[in-house]
């Protein structure tokens, strides 16, 4: 999985459940706490499609907005997760 | 010629007459009118297609439940007590408060935040219960005038919140419940609480994720983001007592785990009001069809059926179909039910606003 499917995947998990509407636009920096498009029950819906669509656990200690404020830090931090899975795999 | 007053009539009239057509998922009850909302051929919407199935769910519940009761042994008797149980009055806080007593011999404060509009009867319940039960109950009442301004500005629409959190609750509602579960984390960091508890139903929140440690930095953001709004409007003064201040990030270790014990208690409605009546609780006759204890939320809903042309209780509900908690058709009547016109009556001269009818 690249870069830019996870990145596309986060954005679009984020417009559809959270922004809904398709005239506001998300930049990959945009922070979703400040804005409040993501409030402390949405963090637990975030917490949830991570990790059933990408089969990872997010740990308390990583529920931190450098993992989760944005869709870059989102994205970063579920590259870390697969590629920290695929190298306790193998 | 035709009267302003018989045009907006018609106009109101059309619009009732709209919302009732309105087209609804096959499968739970979320309305065409719902955001973000797509049926397929079917007519079965995306979130139903979303949602976990009965197998998941319960082995979550089963994790949930594990990870509760060593969660448990680790912070027993660390601190004043050992959860802060958010007690609305309603049947689901008091369910949770009972059952938490009773089968887990935790020490509870039980916590009630009074926004002026807690109905009598769930005052009474709570008196009755919080002495049968023996638990030391504190109950928080807001400043009015602050309250007034909070729910004025909530219900007029004054873009406090983004679009997406109609999706959740009424505006009015996602207020109360952001200085409710403030001042409860607070009291929880002040009194060396490890952790706290509200009563949310699957369909509130993803019960999925219902046991999870408060982190100071992602707190901070979600404070000043819930309370700007707030601040703009009442001054910082006002709104000081209800948020977080500088001392308490000072003690991080000292941010509570989230429970959501519903997480790890099989959900049914029907014997949640058995177990609570059978402990003395009455349902109150005052509010409405989705509340037992909060009068406020008749006006809340009549306002967010205007606005957003849902109910707000329609995710709820929805959640519960699906989870085959509640049947649909039952559902359907809650969302149906229009609450007390008396009782919004009473609501809107509280606050001191026009009398407030909904055009549904």
């Amino acid at each position: 999985m690249t870069r830019s499917d996870v990145e596309f995947q986060v954005h679009e998990f984020l417009m559809s459940n959270f922004i809904f509407d398709p005239a506001v636009s998300l930049g990959p920096d945009d922070s979703l706490l400040e804005s409040d498009i993501v409030d402390s029950t949405g963090v637990l819906e975030v917490i949830m499609w991570l990790e059933t669509t990408y089969n990872i656990k997010v740990e308390d200690s990583e529920v931190l907005p450098e993992n989760l404020d944005s869709v870059r830090y989102m994205t970063n931090f579920i590259l870390r997760k697969l590629d920290a899975d695929v190298a306790i795999a193998s | 010629m035709t009267s302003i007053l018989s045009v907006s009539t018609i106009e109101m009239a059309n619009e009732a007459e709209q919302t009732a057509k309105l087209r609804l998922c096959t499968r739970c009850v979320l309305p065409e009118t719902f955001p973000g909302i797509v049926f397929d051929d079917e007519g079965v919407c995306n979130y139903c297609h979303r949602a976990l199935v009965e197998e998941k769910l319960a082995a979550q519940r089963d994790v949930s439940r594990a990870k509760f009761e060593q969660l448990l042994e680790e912070v027993r008797g660390r601190g004043t007590y050992d959860v802060l149980v958010g007690w609305s009055g309603g049947k689901d806080s008091t369910y949770i408060l009972a059952r938490l007593l009773k089968e887990f011999q935790v020490r509870v404060l039980a916590f009630t935040f009074d926004n002026g509009f807690v109905s009598k009867q769930a005052f009474r319940n709570m008196e009755k219960l919080s002495d049968s039960l023996g638990v030391d109950h504190l109950i928080y009442k807001g400043r009015f005038d602050v309250m007034q301004r909070v729910f004025n500005s909530s219900a007029q629409g004054d873009e406090l919140y983004p679009k997406s959190a109609l999706g959740r609750a009424s505006n009015i509602c996602t207020s109360c419940m952001g200085i409710a579960k403030s001042l409860a984390l607070r009291l929880c960091i002040e009194k060396n609480i490890p952790m706290t508890a509200f009563g949310w139903t699957p369909g509130q929140v993803p019960l999925a994720s219902g046991i999870f440690k408060s982190n100071p930095q992602m707190i901070r953001k979600m404070q000043d983001a819930a309370s700007g709004p707030m601040r703009r409007l009442v001054g910082d003064e006002a709104v000081r007592p209800y948020f977080l201040e500088e001392e308490h990030y000072e003690k991080p270790e000292r941010f509570p785990y989230n429970i959501s014990p519903l997480a790890f208690m099989v959900y049914d409605e029907t014997k949640v009001y058995e177990y609570v009546q059978d402990l003395g609780w009455k349902r109150p006759k005052d509010t409405d069809a989705n509340s037992t204890n909060c009068l406020l939320n008749s006006y809340a809903i009549n306002i967010h059926l205007d606005q957003a042309h849902f109910h707000p209780y329609v995710a709820e509900l929805a959640g519960l179909v699906r989870e085959g908690r509640m049947e649909r058709e039952e559902a359907l009547k809650r969302i149906d039910a229009m609450p007390s016109q008396q009782v919004v009556d009473f609501v809107t001269d509280r606050l001191g606003v026009p009398r407030y009818k909904s055009t549904r």
